[in-house]
């Protein structure tokens, strides 16, 4: 990297949150990533795709805190192979409607994984989130949930999401949220909030801004992958 | 996941330098074979590759070298009254450089002659890889530059009017010419040029063929000899593969797992509970095809992507959707592919996935199954890898052999070797990493899993299912 001047340092992620908080690691070719996503003229197409890279390494990074358990096999050479298998059902919980797009990713990695929707929309009136839909798999406390959302700014609507699934009889410990570019502050207030949470992000940004989007961020998630 | 590497003592990275690695056709055997025109030359250089049945033989034909002609030139050839016998005829300085790059084991291109045009054509003909090359033509032993090339010089002696008869009917029947006028080229020039140059080039020679074809006995030897000399040259090459590895006091610093992935050119992929998950899914032999293919590639998509840490990156300023300016990064170099068939080609699914457009090459480097010598059969790459980074791909490394012979062909193509990443999913800690890593200190290496022991070659076969 080239760096005469601070002004050409590439900038990476925030690595002070709270413990319960897993940043990506930064490489090279993260960064890149980012780069192009963050890039306004960016079209829709490459926007999807090299998003859905970084979903895929979100999504592999949030099952390695999956359990795993000891296990061995006959290789078809005829050893013994002393390794681990996947222990515990798993679901996917998306919040609609960019939790939506990082559903591919982790189909790509879990085949015929079993996805719920939650939609929570910000009341015009009162300013603050409210509950809409939801639709889960009946047997959701049974489960580990990977709990999807690419942005999260003030943390209200993956806070109300939670909510959601704790009231359902999903054990916090057995919650992961994945989730692509973060605030400070939602993500402070977010971890603090639910300690046992385990929270996986790939970029913690500077801040706010006054409409409350993530900054320098990416503009709205939803509308780059889905509408504009 | 694993911290920035460490970088490499100075004292292993000297002893690693030290090395290098000399596949067979860095110095190829030439055979060199003349005669009168018509004498069966060509028949006896045929025969012999015949004989030996291996694709690293070739064929260097004279004609190959006819000097371009003037329009006046071409002119008096059309009515045979061009000397073509003659050595001015023949562009000597061109083929003496070709052999020259030949013998120091480059790939050449040697121009294609049309004799229906009389004139050098467009074309030419890609030599590259061959352990033994047969030059023929009549003046094979006359400029001295050339027989200073040449390993066996051969000369084929067959009664003149025999050669004759033969040339009528070729020039007749295969190169629609008239009678008359080929009769007259006979007579004015490849007659008298014969006694003139070529015979007195006879003593030249290691061995004299009388009777060309129909000599069994000399065509015989001179088989056995040329088949000799590539066992020797077998010998020598899995002779050198082996010094590759620690014996020589070489890379005895890489003994450990953690020697290995202390190195800044190697990358080991975090061995995570998924990775080991995954591991045991591909190793157990009641995995069906089905989820064995799947969570292959699923493995060697986070493989791939570790590799691509290794492409070179500069900073790139970008406007975001907020207004606000964003400083990341962005690759400064192409990326192509090369896989090592067959194993090689099971990456190809997980490349496309990551990097939908990549040119991919192929290199099929078969290895002998009894002796572990590796031969390199088929080479077709992208354009341009030059100035390109290269993932060299390839399921597992056992031996090393298959990669180290890819990459000297790589680097023999003109590729950086700071630029190539050799990507596999299992490789032997001991012998095959050890060994790429001894023969090229600045190629990159990254490995799904470093193996304790030699494993049979098992993954290409489960994936494609045969």
């Amino acid at each position: 990297m080239t760096s005469h001047e601070a002004s050409s340092t590439p900038t990476v992620s925030i690595t002070e949150a709270p413990p319960n908080v897993t940043v990506l690691q930064q490489t090279p070719q993260l960064i890149a990533l980012y780069t192009i996503i963050r890039d306004i003229k960016t079209q829709r197409a490459d926007f999807v795709f090299y998003s859905n890279r970084i979903i895929r390494i979100l999504v592999e990074e949030g099952l390695n805190h999956l359990p795993v358990q000891a296990t061995s096999v006959s290789t078809p050479t005829d050893l013994t192979y002393k390794g681990l298998k996947f222990e515990g059902k798993i679901c996917g919980v998306s919040i609609m409607r960019a939790g939506e797009s990082m559903e591919q990713g982790l189909r790509d990695c879990c085949r015929s994984v079993r996805i719920g929707k939650i939609l929570i929309q910000r009341d015009e009136e009162t300013a603050e989130a409210k509950l809409f839909y939801e639709k889960l798999p009946e047997d959701i406390k049974d489960r580990y949930v990977l709990l999807l959302d690419p942005m999260l700014a003030t943390g209200g609507s993956a806070i109300m999401a939670v909510d959601v699934l704790i009231a359902k009889g999903v054990p916090v410990e057995r919650i992961l949220f994945l989730n692509l570019i973060s605030s400070p502050e939602g993500i402070d207030a977010f971890a603090k909030k639910f300690p046992k949470l385990k929270v996986i992000t790939g970029f913690i940004d500077e801040g706010l801004n006054e409409q409350k989007f993530v900054v320098p961020g990416l503009g709205d998630f939803g509308d780059r992958y889905y509408c504009i | 996941m694993a911290n920035e590497p460490t970088a490499i003592s100075p004292a292993s990275l000297a002893s690693l330098s030290t090395i290098c690695y000399l596949p067979p056709w860095s110095r190829p055997h030439i055979i060199g074979i003349a005669g009168s025109s018509g004498s069966g030359k060509t028949s006896v250089a045929s025969q012999i590759i015949k004989a030996l049945n291996v694709p690293w033989t070739v064929i260097l034909p004279f004609d190959n070298f006819y000097r371009p002609l003037s329009p006046a030139q071409r002119e008096k050839a059309f009515a045979n009254e061009y000397d073509f016998d003659a050595p001015e005829a023949l562009d000597l300085d061109m083929l003496v450089n070709v052999l020259t790059d030949l013998r120091r084991g480059k790939k050449v291109e040697v121009p294609i002659y049309s004799f229906s045009e009389h004139n050098r054509t467009e074309l030419s003909t890609t030599i590259y890889g061959a352990n033994v090359i047969i030059l023929e033509g009549i003046f094979t032993l006359y400029d001295p530059r050339i027989l200073e090339l040449l390993d066996l010089k051969v000369f084929v002696d067959t009664d003149l009017d025999i050669c004759m008869a033969r040339r009528l009917r070729r020039d007749i029947v295969h190169r629609g010419r008239e009678l008359t006028g080929a009769m007259k080229q006979w007579f004015s020039f490849v007659k008298p040029n014969f006694e003139r140059y070529v015979r007195p080039t006879m003593q030249q020679a290691d061995v004299v063929v009388p009777r060309g074809l129909d000599n069994v006995v000399a065509i015989d030897m001179l088989i056995k000899h040329v088949q000799r000399t590539l066992a020797s040259k077998s010998r020598l090459h899995l002779e050198q593969l082996g010094q590759l590895v620690g014996t020589k006091g070489a890379n005895t610093a890489l003994a450990t797992k953690e020697d290995i992935e202390s190195l800044d050119t190697v990358r080991v992929l975090p061995q995570t509970p998924q990775v080991q998950a995954m591991h045991t899914i591909l190793f157990n032999r009641a995995t069906t095809r089905d989820d064995f293919v799947f969570y292959f590639e699923r493995l060697m998509a986070i493989l791939i992507a570790s590799a691509l840490d290794y492409v070179p990156y500069e900073a790139k300023k970008v406007q975001t959707a907020t207004g606000l300016d964003y400083i990341g990064l962005a690759a400064t170099t192409e990326i192509c592919a090369v896989s090592i068939l067959r194993a090689g080609a099971c990456f190809e699914t997980s490349l496309r996935r990551i990097l939908p457009a990549i040119a991919i090459g192929k290199v099929l480097i078969q290895s002998n199954s009894r002796t572990g010598e590796p031969f390199l059969h088929y080479l077709k790459l992208p354009s341009g890898i030059e100035n390109k980074f290269i993932l060299l791909v390839d399921a597992q490394a056992t031996t090393g052999a298959a990669a180290i012979m890819a990459i000297r062909v790589l680097l023999d193509h003109g590729a950086l070797p700071e630029n190539i990443c050799f990507v596999t999913y299992l490789a032997d800690k001991r012998v095959a990493i050890r060994r790429i890593l001894a023969a090229y200190p600045k190629v990159k290496v990254v490995v799904g899993k470093l193996e304790d022991q030699i494993r049979r070659r098992f993954i290409d076969t489960r994936y494609f299912g045969t």
